[in-house]
């Protein structure tokens, strides 16, 4: 088993998941994260910790599509261990529901290089 | 032996980005719980109640798995409260470790049961079975749990009555401590079994459910005006926990989004 980010993230990226992940295992796109599923080790201590229920077990209903849009992009975006700002206009975008439209395919910025 | 354990140790080197500890004492409470205590890395913080991840330098890539630190996070060392599982990745070479020995840390404590995550109360409930008892272990032994709360009630429930020997020891331990013993004499211990005859039996929801925990401790039933909760145990455990606070009106809390209770998931049995 594992977690996994869903749409709910997109355009949120409130990344209160990120302080608490004992594994550093979320990566981090231009406006969502998404959970590394071979780096997770099931803890499960970041579901409570998202405002917008973004994160989810790999037992919901659709779960396969959600892990395999994790697997995805956590091979293509950077590792991120550290939280940052969410978006300006993140509280907009809270209740919106089927997010999936606005993903931005795009890695995050890098804010240090050298880390990596 | 002795040939034998420094070429393993030496076969292995620690892995960067980890602690490397010593095995400082090993306590066998049955054939399957056991007790170890470790040195504690100087620059290692912790909140009381978090866990951290734990292997053993005996592969290239070593097995970790998620372990509450069972001591307060005012202690020199560590201490650690584990099952043995029967060809467990972890536990089947866990449970074999002596003085002496080198136990790994990754470096990231975190957790969800730290008195943080709860909003200000006047009676913290701690549910627990088996080795769920260990983050409480901490909890019970760091003086701002009692500064946080008036009351502290530990239920504490296993199969058989040997096994509830850690958590007895504890509270008695606790209540002579020079440090927390004075605050900790309100803290209340619920020990129950649901196999082997005891004088208190049952599943912790269903003596909620009843109310014979209520009668027995002598409290009013929990109330989200007054009572806070942490839950630590088995997965049906944790669910029906949860659902039998919110059914008193509590909320699941986290870090970000204090609450008036919390749970934690990172369990393994």
């Amino acid at each position: 088993m594992t977690y996994v980010v869903i749409d709910a993230c997109i355009k949120c990226k409130y990344q209160d998941c990120i302080e608490v992940c004992p594994v550093d295992c979320f990566y981090e796109g231009e406006n969502m994260v998404v959970i590394n599923t071979e780096e997770c080790i099931d803890c499960g201590v970041c579901e409570p910790e998202c405002p917008v229920e973004a994160i989810k077990p790999d037992t919901i209903p659709d779960a396969e599509k959600w892990v395999a849009l994790n697997q995805k992009y956590a091979k293509i975006w950077p590792n991120i261990a550290e939280k940052g700002d969410p978006p300006a206009d993140a509280d907009d975008w809270a209740d919106t529901p089927d997010k999936l439209a606005q993903l931005s395919e795009n890695p995050a910025q890098q804010k240090n290089p050298a880390q990596q | 032996m002795s040939v034998v354990a420094a070429q393993n140790e030496t076969d292995f080197p620690i892995p960067a980005g980890v602690f490397a500890q010593t095995v400082t004492s090993v306590h066998h409470y049955t054939d399957r719980l056991f007790k170890f205590r470790i040195t504690r890395p100087a620059s290692l913080r912790f909140r009381s109640g978090e866990f951290m991840m734990i292997g053993l330098p005996n592969a290239e890539k070593p097995v970790y798995r998620a372990y509450s630190v069972a001591s307060p996070s005012w202690d020199d060392e560590l201490e650690f409260y584990s099952i043995k599982v029967p060809d467990g990745p972890l536990t089947e070479h866990l449970q074999k470790i002596k003085v002496g020995d080198t136990v790994l840390l990754r470096k990231k404590p975190t957790g969800t049961l730290v008195n943080d995550a709860l909003l200000p109360g006047k009676r913290l409930w701690m549910f627990s079975t088996g080795t769920g008892i260990a983050p409480f272990a901490s909890l019970i032994r760091d003086p701002e749990t009692y500064e946080k709360f008036e009351e502290v009630i530990l239920t504490f429930t296993c199969r058989e009555v040997g096994e509830l020997t850690y958590g007895q020891e504890l509270v008695a331990a606790i209540k002579e401590d020079p440090l927390v013993g004075e605050l900790a004499q309100g803290l209340k211990l619920y020990c129950t079994t649901t196999r082997e005859d005891y004088p208190f039996m049952g599943r912790i929801t269903d003596l909620m459910a009843s109310g014979k925990v209520f009668d027995d401790l002598g409290v009013a039933p929990i109330s989200p005006g007054t009572d806070r909760g942490m839950i630590c145990g088995s997965m049906e455990m944790l669910r029906d926990t949860k659902t039998a606070l919110e059914g008193f009106g509590l909320t699941e809390g986290s870090n970000s989004r204090p609450d008036t209770f919390v749970v934690e998931r990172a369990f393994v049995d």
